[in-house]
């Protein structure tokens, strides 16, 4: 627990390090977005930057959720109450989008726009 | 009475009970925010026009992630200290919070203020023009509205003649402003003839205004309780009158339906006549002399010699030349162009060629022809970098659709500058507040350029009206601002209402600042998806 | 208000007072208009929801005589409540009109859904009853439950005010489809003046407040669960409101979202749900971007829309499921099971919402995938309902009125239900779709299902309420007539519906008749066969109308002559909220109550008296209780 005041003055550098990682994260992400040197995939935007950029954005936002939200030393009952949100969202989301994999749509879909 | 576990977890639970709320309350907003990415991926996988990819200037989001990443280190060190128990550090920490909100909003505001000043327009053909109006000008002064501001030159102009309002639909402010456009042309709106009505049941006709008396909206509200008493009254005899029909028509026919007999039970309205008002549902007026108006494109169907603005109100006049008109362009947009072309099997290059906008300006068809070099460049750069495919013969790497196919600002700058395109690099200031048209007019070589309103498909500012990309940007940056906006607030009241409780309860207090940072840990959380999914991809 | 509990649990408030929100003696307004006290707020809700739901009913009304009678004009008694103006407005020589009967049929599902039954079956019985079952002094945030009420009324009001603008209300059907919902109104200048609007700002106001409710519930019930009140020991009613809230909290944001986005469509004409090329009657080709997608909001809808059934389902469950064991002297049979049939209902109905949209074209596949998780939700309502039936075998049941309710609302409900599994099948669903025989089922599970659950629940907890029972010829009277009419009303539904009729219909099919006898028309044939029908569900619902007098009649009278309750454990029940002084105080319990066992300890053959409530200490001298005690322990700690 982070509640005596000995954790909590030890924590604070950690809260440091992972602000300093967020800061890294995000100048990595934009010069993948912007400089072609650093571009990924094809030229210009394509499925590996969008991956890329996704997946530096998960690390960061689990950097903010399990270390600034201290989802790393919560109850457990926290973990049942906001996962139940997460995993509806991904319902959510993931069917609407699946609902897209139909033949109306395959035309746009499989267009590479 | 008490609620207990307000300050102290409770034991099976090992928490208090704002903790659990504000857990809920985050699940409930990832649906929400859930909803709108959603709607994102929904969108963006279903669109039938070019995706505007990587179209936000990316300087003031990525300072706004900053802002926002350092708020939520010191949002987290604002409780650390409150934890130990040090008042001084605290308030530093949440005043550097609350100030980073404060600045993540300002930089927010500017943002949307260019975008809600940048007009495009698509026309018929898909093109697409970007840039800012000119103001409507007379003798070399601006013209200004019935509030008192500047118009922009995008406007359906009719030289109107005659004007006829629906008596109940009829919309006050516009009234105002025809009224300020009269007078602004010394012409006057007057009432064509006389309005004779029977306004008292069993009486003969009265006038009830007379022709030639000026419009005012209290004339028009005059009419429209003259008008509502008639309808009222009318429609209380009708009634009467068709239920006694009804009760007529089942004693002659005992064992009809009523639908095989509908079709001959009607009021006999020669017998219901002189019980009747007269109805005023509209009323004309004429403009003498003949003149002028303007009208916002979104407010009127326009049709030569009658239009019909959105509020029911007739305009009978001669349509005029109503261009929009350019002060200077930005950008010229043939991707939906080309994209359009594909669909239909042409060539995207020939229908570039042959569009409105190349064949008819000069500039466009240079600027164009200039594209087609750079490409050419861009192309061949690629193919020195990376090769062709072994098997099919074709680049491993092409230029993206927007290289081929957008001709933009920094274009134009390097175009008139003699260097390739991407070389020319921009101001500071203009990655914040748009294109600085300052020291580079004689490079704005579109000032003036009027497009006319037969090619105009549809118009709009950068606004949510523009594509579902600008309505989800500002939607979903919108309700995040309100989040920010809402979580500063609450954090500024620990702030600064703070320190009584910090006296008496110390640890009630770092609950509610533990609290209040989670939600403006999530309020960051949303951020970290929101900057690369709107501004980098 | 008991003033004798009040001022003991006053009395313990002025020890460690910092809450200085209470004083002795509460002026009028603060105890019954802005009240903290979940019981008020609870019956403040409730009295709100029942009016919305009479107003609602007499929407359906005027659109029943759209329905049997569209050429005739509206009758005076029932068209006496407009204002000359209005009728002018909205009816033709006196007939209703088609827009006129969009405006009432989408306002009549909007008020029923979101004003009428969720308010009551949450925000009545769930604020009156929970804190009492679990033995919490309160919600967990009394303020926020008051915020709560005041947001919801603002809402309601905000949403009906819209029928007094001059273009009337909403009147795109309560499911608000774009790209319809997006023009309708399109010609108000002035947006924030036209109905559809108007509604959308009073969803996001709706959707506020049952966000907040929906926090507190489930807060309150993880936190403020009384000493002994392990989980398993709830009764099955705090299972069903800590489910419900889970689904108000998840299942309405996206519609939040899809209201924020229509909301934008409307008024900053963006095109979320405006496909390209829309091209429409009256403004020819819009003036929109284009681009959007109308599938979208159906999606984002639906994904609130099924669970919502369920938010409206599950508290007539949890009332039925606390009068069944106390009228037949009987444990709930399958307590557990029927535990986890809701939790597992409550996360399925979260992944079948498309079955709403078998008409759009998805696609096969993700037909197939609705499609099973559709049939697989059968399973867990057809647990808790069987096991509500078993609980009546070999129960000595006693007729009491709220019993009489629940017994009719099990069979109803069955209907309902069942009558839902044609619809659940793709292909039966192409057929049935929009016909009236879908109206015909949602209705059977709402109507004669959730509101004879809410019905029961009233009878049962009003004698907690006021100390005094309710009229048992009144609620006689108001039961069989309302029983028989609602079958009435929703049984020729159904009929209509496998003939086809459609369920949007302003004029009961009359456009489709043909007067000639040999006509080609085969449809208008098949229509002329049920359209008599019209007549008579028409008059089932007016006749209907007027037995429900006699329940306003009971609810008001019953306050003050209702025969007096000799004690404050009137059924002798065995949940918490029959611990507490008639009727509760503020801060509910005299003395902290402590569980120890489970809810339904009814006819223990250890026991004297056919029932031992939670709160009754055992006595541990006793061999066999010793037994029970322990066995109890195991059981908490399972």
């Amino acid at each position: 627990m982070a509640d005596t005041p000995e954790a909590i003055r030890k924590s604070v550098r950690t809260y440091m390090f992972v602000g300093a990682v967020l800061f890294v994260g995000t100048i990595v992400t934009v010069l993948v977005a912007t400089v072609p040197a650093f571009d990924v995939g094809e030229h210009g935007f394509d499925k590996w930057d969008c991956i890329l950029g996704l997946t530096i954005a998960t690390i960061k936002a689990s950097l903010v959720a399990f270390i600034f939200m201290h989802l790393n030393h919560e109850k457990k009952a926290v973990y049942w109450l906001f996962g139940s949100g997460l995993c509806m969202v991904c319902s959510l989301a993931g069917l609407t989008a699946l609902a897209m994999y139909s033949p109306i749509f395959d035309k746009y879909f499989f267009s590479g726009h | 009475m008490e609620i207990p576990y307000v300050v102290t977890p409770r034991k099976d639970t090992g928490l208090f009970n704002s903790k659990i709320a504000i857990w809920l309350f985050l699940a409930s907003e990832v649906m929400l925010f859930g909803g709108f990415f959603s709607a994102y991926v929904f969108l963006r996988l279903g669109a039938d026009f070019p995706w505007p990819e990587r179209t936000l200037p990316v300087l003031p989001g990525l300072i706004n992630t900053f802002v926002l990443i350092g708020s939520s280190v010191t949002v987290v060190f604002a409780w650390a200290s409150l934890k130990l128990r040090d008042w001084r550090k605290f308030q530093i920490f949440m005043g550097i919070t609350v100030a980073c909100a404060a600045i993540f909003m300002v930089l927010k505001g500017v943002e949307y203020n260019v975008k809600l000043h940048h007009q495009a327009v698509r026309l018929k053909d898909y093109t697409v023009i970007e840039g800012h109006l000119g103001k409507e000008t007379e003798n070399g002064k601006p013209v200004l509205n019935h509030h008192g501001k500047e118009i922009e030159e995008n406007l359906i102009l009719v030289n109107a003649k005659k004007f006829t309002f629906n008596t109940v639909r009829f919309y006050k402010p516009w009234i105002e402003e025809l009224l300020t456009q009269a007078n602004h042309h010394n012409a006057k709106i007057t009432l064509s003839s006389d309005v004779v009505a029977v306004v008292r049941e069993g009486q003969p006709a009265e006038l009830v205004a007379k022709a030639g008396v000026p419009l005012s909206i209290e004339l028009l509200t005059k009419l429209q309780k003259t008008h509502l008493a008639a309808r009222s009254h009318n429609g209380e005899y009708r009634t009467q009158a068709l239920r006694q029909e009804w009760v007529n028509a089942h004693t002659a026919n005992p064992d009809k339906q009523d639908w095989q007999i509908a079709a001959d039970v009607n009021i006999d309205m020669k017998a219901l006549a002189p019980k009747l008002l007269d109805e005023i549902s509209s009323v004309s007026f004429d403009v003498v002399p003949p003149s002028k108006f303007d009208f916002q494109p979104r407010d009127i169907k326009e049709a030569d010699g009658q239009s019909r603005l959105r509020d029911d109100t007739v305009v009978d006049g001669e349509l005029l030349d109503s261009p929009m008109v350019f002060h200077a362009v930005d950008a010229i947009d043939f991707q939906h162009l080309a994209m359009k072309a594909v669909e239909k099997g042409m060539d995207p290059i020939v229908a570039i060629d042959n569009s409105w906008l190349v064949k008819n300006n000069v500039f466009a068809k240079e600027a164009w022809e200039w594209n087609k070099v750079q490409v050419a460049k861009i192309e061949k750069r690629l193919l020195d970098d990376y090769g062709t495919d072994a098997k099919t013969g074709k680049p491993n790497r092409e230029p993206t659709l927007k290289e081929r196919y957008r001709i933009g600002w920094k274009d134009f700058v390097a175009k008139s500058d003699g260097v390739d395109r991407d070389k020319e690099t921009i101001k500071l200031k203009e990655e914040f507040f748009g294109p600085d048209y300052h020291g580079r007019e004689e490079k704005a070589t579109f000032e003036g350029f009027a497009v006319p309103r037969e090619q105009v498909g549809f118009a709009a500012k950068f606004t949510p009206a523009w594509n579902t990309y600008y309505a989800l940007y500002f939607t979903i940056t919108g309700l995040h601002g309100l989040h920010v906006v809402g979580g500063a607030l609450v954090l500024a009241y620990y702030l600064f209402f703070g320190r009584q409780m910090y006296l008496t309860n110390p640890e009630w207090l770092a609950n509610r600042v533990e609290v209040g940072g989670l939600f403006w840990h999530f309020v960051d959380l949303v951020w970290i998806f929101v900057f690369p999914i709107l501004y980098l991809m | 208000m008991s003033s004798h509990s009040t001022s003991i649990t006053e009395h313990n408030d002025h020890d460690d007072s910092h809450h200085d929100d209470h004083h002795h003696e509460l002026g009028f307004i603060q105890k019954w208009i802005f009240s903290t006290d979940h019981k008020i707020i609870g019956l403040q809700y409730g009295i709100t929801a029942l009016s919305f739901l009479a107003f609602g009913f007499y929407l359906m009304m005027v659109m029943r005589w759209s329905i049997a009678y569209p050429h005739q004009p509206l009758p005076e008694w029932m068209s006496w409540v407009f204002t000359d103006g209005w009728k002018a407005r909205w009816l033709q020589d006196g007939k209703v009109t088609g827009e006129t009967y969009n405006m009432f049929g989408a306002m009549h599902g909007t008020i029923m859904v979101f004003l009428g039954i969720v308010p009551l079956g949450f925000g009545a019985f769930g604020n009156y009853v929970t804190p009492l079952q679990i033995g919490a002094p309160d919600m967990a945030f009394p303020r926020l439950n008051m915020a709560s009420y005041w947001i919801y009324l603002l809402g309601g009001l905000v949403m009906c005010s819209s029928f007094f603008f001059e273009a009337g209300a909403a009147k795109s059907g309560w499911t608000n489809y774009s790209p319809l919902a997006g023009f309708a109104d399109g010609q108000v200048v002035n947006q924030w003046l036209a109905g559809q609007t108007q509604w959308l700002v009073g969803l996001v106001l709706l959707i506020t407040s049952s966000l907040l409710g929906s926090v507190n519930f489930i807060t309150t019930i993880i936190n403020l669960r009384v000493r002994g009140m392990t989980w398993m020991r709830m009764p099955f009613f705090v299972w069903s409101m800590l489910v419900t809230g889970f689904l108000l909290l998840l299942a309405f944001p996206p519609l939040e979202a899809a209201g924020i986005m229509q909301l934008m469509d409307r008024v900053a004409h963006s095109s979320f749900f405006m496909p390209s090329g829309l091209f429409t009657k009256s403004e020819g080709l819009a003036d929109l971007s284009g681009g959007g997608s109308p599938l979208l909001f159906q999606h984002l809808f639906w994904f609130l829309g099924h669970p919502e059934v369920y938010v409206l389902l599950l508290p007539a469950f949890a009332c039925v499921s606390e009068i069944i064991p106390a009228n037949t002297r009987k444990p709930l049979w399958g307590y557990k099971s029927m535990v986890y049939s809701v939790l597992v209902l409550g996360f399925l109905s979260f992944v079948v919402w498309a079955h709403h949209m078998y008409m759009t074209g998805m696609g096969a596949a993700v037909s197939t995938f609705f499609q099973t998780t559709t049939v697989l939700i059968s399973v867990p309502s057809v647990v808790i309902i069987t096991s509500m039936l078993i609980s009546l075998w070999g129960g000595s049941i006693r007729f009491t009125p709220p019993m009489i309710w629940a017994c009719a609302f099990i069979p109803m409900f069955g209907i309902g239900g069942l009558t839902g599994l044609p619809l659940a099948f793709n292909l039966a669903d192409l057929h049935l779709h929009d016909t009236y025989y879908v109206i015909g089922h949602f209705h059977y599970v709402v109507a004669p299902g959730i509101l004879f659950g809410f019905f029961a629940g009233i009878l049962h907890w009003y004698p907690k309420i006021t100390g005094r029972f309710m009229s048992k010829t009144l609620n006689h009277l108001h039961f069989w007539p309302t029983l028989i009419c609602m079958n009435l009303i929703f049984f020729p539904m159904l009929v209509q519906g496998m003939a086809g009729f459609h369920r949007r219909w302003y004029n009961g099919g009359d456009a489709y008749l043909s007067k000639a006898a040999d006509s080609v028309n085969v449809f208008g044939n098949t229509v002329a066969q049920h359209i008599d029908l019209n007549i008579l569900m028409s008059s089932g619902a007016w006749l209907m109308a007027f037995f429900q007098i006699f329940f306003i009649i009971n609810l008001f009278t019953s306050w003050k002559f209702g025969k007096k309750v000799t004690s404050d454990n009137p059924w002798d029940a065995t949940t918490l909220e029959w611990a507490t002084p008639t009727p509760p105080g503020h801060g509910n319990f005299t003395k902290e109550p402590i569980t120890y066992r489970g809810p339904y300890e009814y006819s223990r053959p250890d026991c004297d008296a056919d029932f031992l409530p939670q709160w009754t200490e055992p006595k541990r001298s006793h061999t066999l209780d010793t037994a029970v005690v322990s066995q109890e322990a195991a059981s908490s700690k399972a």
